[in-house]
């Protein structure tokens, strides 16, 4: 459905009234989501999650590589001949309480994109509104229809931003954390949600989120990222089960599950934080924070991704010593 | 028995707005026993955790309607004290508050360091005693030597909500109120501020209350949790016995929606919607979204069942005799789960 190839994706900053700076957002990534497939994108806010959901629907332009749909190279594409793709890849934003106009009603939310598509006809416009709308279980439909954002819940805004997504019948949809601004115990219901409408649909899915156990029920696979590059990816359960990367395994024991025991013993953490960089990195970019860097190995080059196992590769000098050669280099 | 550090019984808070009340805070009650001991408060959005907190440190706002119940720190009554006294004696110097978001709201233009004397220097400390003061706290709370003197602006997110936890602990409070203290942060770096908060509980043996939607959150930290529901604590109770035995539906249900890590299974969705709490639902305020409930649960309100651990229950299955054959129903569900 959706290919990257060791995409760099280079945001400029103004730092200053003359100074400018360079972020690297993106560093050689390459991810492969299949036809109704889920991939999870994890990472902490700077990993480049967001920036990579937003690659794989052109909304950025990569410095370098590739992004293609169903087969068909996008890279470069202009906006005015990326109609026929805009119908196809949707998405669904973090935050339902800033991303609906508060002054329209939630039938006019959702027949908006379809009025953009050109569909003529009232009648069929509204017709498709109301099947979206149950679709995403905001039934009966003609009550929710007609009430405005701020007259419903989190969880209903979300399921009405899910609607707005689905009216179009993409094939492939972002949900860019569409949960983290939900109450924990309303999450499960849009993440089910989303597995149904997975399986009904056949539609594909990158699934943007920091928080790995949602992307266990949610997703088939999962890329771990870190700074900009992708430092761990194989299937949900294998990642989750046997962490290889030492930022994947701490980005896992970080989680607190509801457990009596916790309180009694501290949290193995990594120290510092991740902060932004402006140049590519040169060595392994979780070298300062490792607990189990090797120096003079990893911070002498950067490792490449390497499948260790069947489907479950990682960047990682403890694994292999293949090191990244970013693309152009023989 | 002795006193504990701080008992909080029937407290009812609500507001005006419009021609309804908002039952914000509705009968809640529970106690800190001990010095260094953490409860966790934990609800939805809505289910009025703010509003206790707020109310603890009597910071209402003005469209307060009723205000009611009773409040004891180490047995001294508080909600007594005129406005003068508690600001004088109470708000800071023995309750303080990290209240959510506070990391974003540093002031720009003042050295971290400084803000913190600020608070020293208004109450007659000398300047230099006060900044000195200001390090030494900045210290127990993790920050690096030198960092009094830079502005906030060149702190990372995670070295910024230290710098709240330090201005919270100026005047040595015994009971700190921490209001979704890690929600801005990553998980790694809210870790790292778990980690200082069970230092903190520790040594110097602050006593917390921990408000937060993360069940799982609360259990890294709490030795006790409230389950708040639309003004209510629907269950109060150890948390060796909540997170394992929960004796309200809520509370079960909750566990139960969350994904767990290392099970495959799918977590259960909860029911329903949140309720209006200008119109919260007679009878038990969860029963349109509980699975459970049978004929008394619209019409009456449900009592605070005692439960083993001295801690309480606001659900009629704990009732043998008015649930008969569903007695334990819940536990039961949950134990297959």
């Amino acid at each position: 459905m959706i290919a990257v190839e060791d995409a760099s994706v280079v945001f400029e900053t103004r730092a200053g009234i003359f100074k400018s700076g360079q972020v690297h957002a993106l560093d050689g990534v390459s991810i492969e989501i299949g036809v109704g497939e889920t991939l999870a994108l994890v990472g902490e806010s700077g990993s480049g999650k967001t920036t990579l959901g937003r690659l794989t629907l052109r909304l950025v332009e990569p410095a370098s590589g590739t992004v293609s749909f169903l087969g068909r190279d996008i890279t470069h594409d202009r906006e005015q001949s990326l109609g026929w793709f805009r119908q196809r890849a949707q998405i669904v934003f973090q935050d339902p309480f800033s991303s609906l106009n508060p002054y329209m009603r939630v039938w006019d939310l959702i027949e908006e994109p379809l009025q953009i598509d050109g569909v003529k006809r009232a009648g069929e416009r509204r017709e498709r509104a109301n099947a979206a709308l149950a679709a995403v279980d905001l039934i009966p439909t003609a009550r929710f229809g007609s009430k405005y954002p701020s007259q419903m819940s989190g969880g209903q805004r979300q399921r009405v931003g899910i609607a707005r997504a689905l009216v179009r019948n993409p094939d492939y949809i972002v949900a860019d954390e569409p949960v983290s601004m939900i109450d924990a115990s309303s999450r499960i219901a849009i993440l089910s949600l989303l597995a149904k409408l997975q399986q009904e649909r056949g539609v594909s899915f990158a699934y943007i989120t920091h928080d790995i156990a949602s992307a266990r029920y949610f997703s088939d696979r999962i890329a771990v990222l870190y700074q900009g590059t992708i430092v761990e990816t194989g299937p949900v359960g294998t990642v989750i089960d046997h962490p290889l990367h030492p930022y994947t395994a701490a980005l896992i024991a970080a989680i607190p599950e509801p457990d009596p025991a916790n309180r009694h013993r501290r949290r193995e953490v990594v120290p510092g934080e991740p902060s932004p960089s402006s140049t590519a990195p040169t060595h392994c970019p979780f070298y300062s924070r490792c607990p189990r860097r090797i120096p003079g190995t990893c911070d002498a080059a950067r490792p490449a991704l390497v499948e260790i196992e069947p489907k479950h590769e990682v960047a990682c000098f403890l694994y292999s010593s293949a090191s990244h050669t970013p693309a152009g280099t023989p | 028995m002795s006193t504990p550090l701080l008992r909080v019984e029937d407290l009812l808070l609500y507001y005006r707005a419009g021609n309804h009340p908002v039952h914000a805070v509705d009968g809640v009650s529970f106690t800190i026993e001990d010095r260094g001991q953490a409860v966790g408060i934990v609800g939805e959005s809505g289910s009025g955790k703010t509003s206790m907190a707020t109310a603890l440190m009597r910071m209402l706002p003005k469209n307060v309607e009723s205000f009611r119940g009773s409040i004891q720190l180490a047995g001294q009554e508080l909600t007594t004290l005129s406005d003068d006294q508690f600001r004088r004696e109470i708000r800071w110097k023995k309750i303080a508050m990290v209240f959510q978001g506070a990391m974003n709201v540093l002031n720009p233009v003042v050295r971290v360091g400084e803000q913190i004397a600020e608070t020293l220097i208004f109450d007659g400390m000398e300047k230099k005693t006060a900044l000195a003061r200001a390090d030494a706290l900045l210290e127990r709370v993790g920050l690096p030597a030198g960092i009094g003197s830079r502005y906030a602006h060149e702190l990372s997110g995670g070295q910024r909500q230290r710098v709240v936890i330090a201005t919270a602990l100026v005047m040595n409070p015994e009971l700190l109120i921490l209001d979704e203290p890690t929600s801005a942060l990553d998980v790694s770096v809210q870790a790292q501020i778990m980690n200082l908060l069970k230092d903190l509980k520790e040594d110097p043996g602050i006593s917390m209350i921990f408000i937060t939607h993360d069940i799982g959150l609360a259990s890294d930290l709490c030795d006790s949790i409230a389950v708040a529901y639309a003004g209510q604590h629907v269950e109060f109770g150890s948390a060796d016995r909540v997170l394992v035995e929960p004796h309200h539906p809520y509370s079960s249900l909750l566990l139960s929606s969350l994904p767990r890590l290392h099970d495959p299974a799918p977590p259960v969705p909860m029911p329903g919607e949140p309720p209006d709490l200008t119109h919260p639902p007679a009878g038990c305020r969860f029963h349109p979204r509980c699975p459970y409930a049978f004929a008394p649960c619209p019409v009456i309100v449900p009592p605070e069942y005692r439960v083993e651990d001295g801690g309480h229950a606001r659900c009629f299955l704990n009732d043998r005799e008015i649930a008969g054959d569903r007695y334990q129903i819940h536990l039961q569900a949950t134990i297959d789960a």
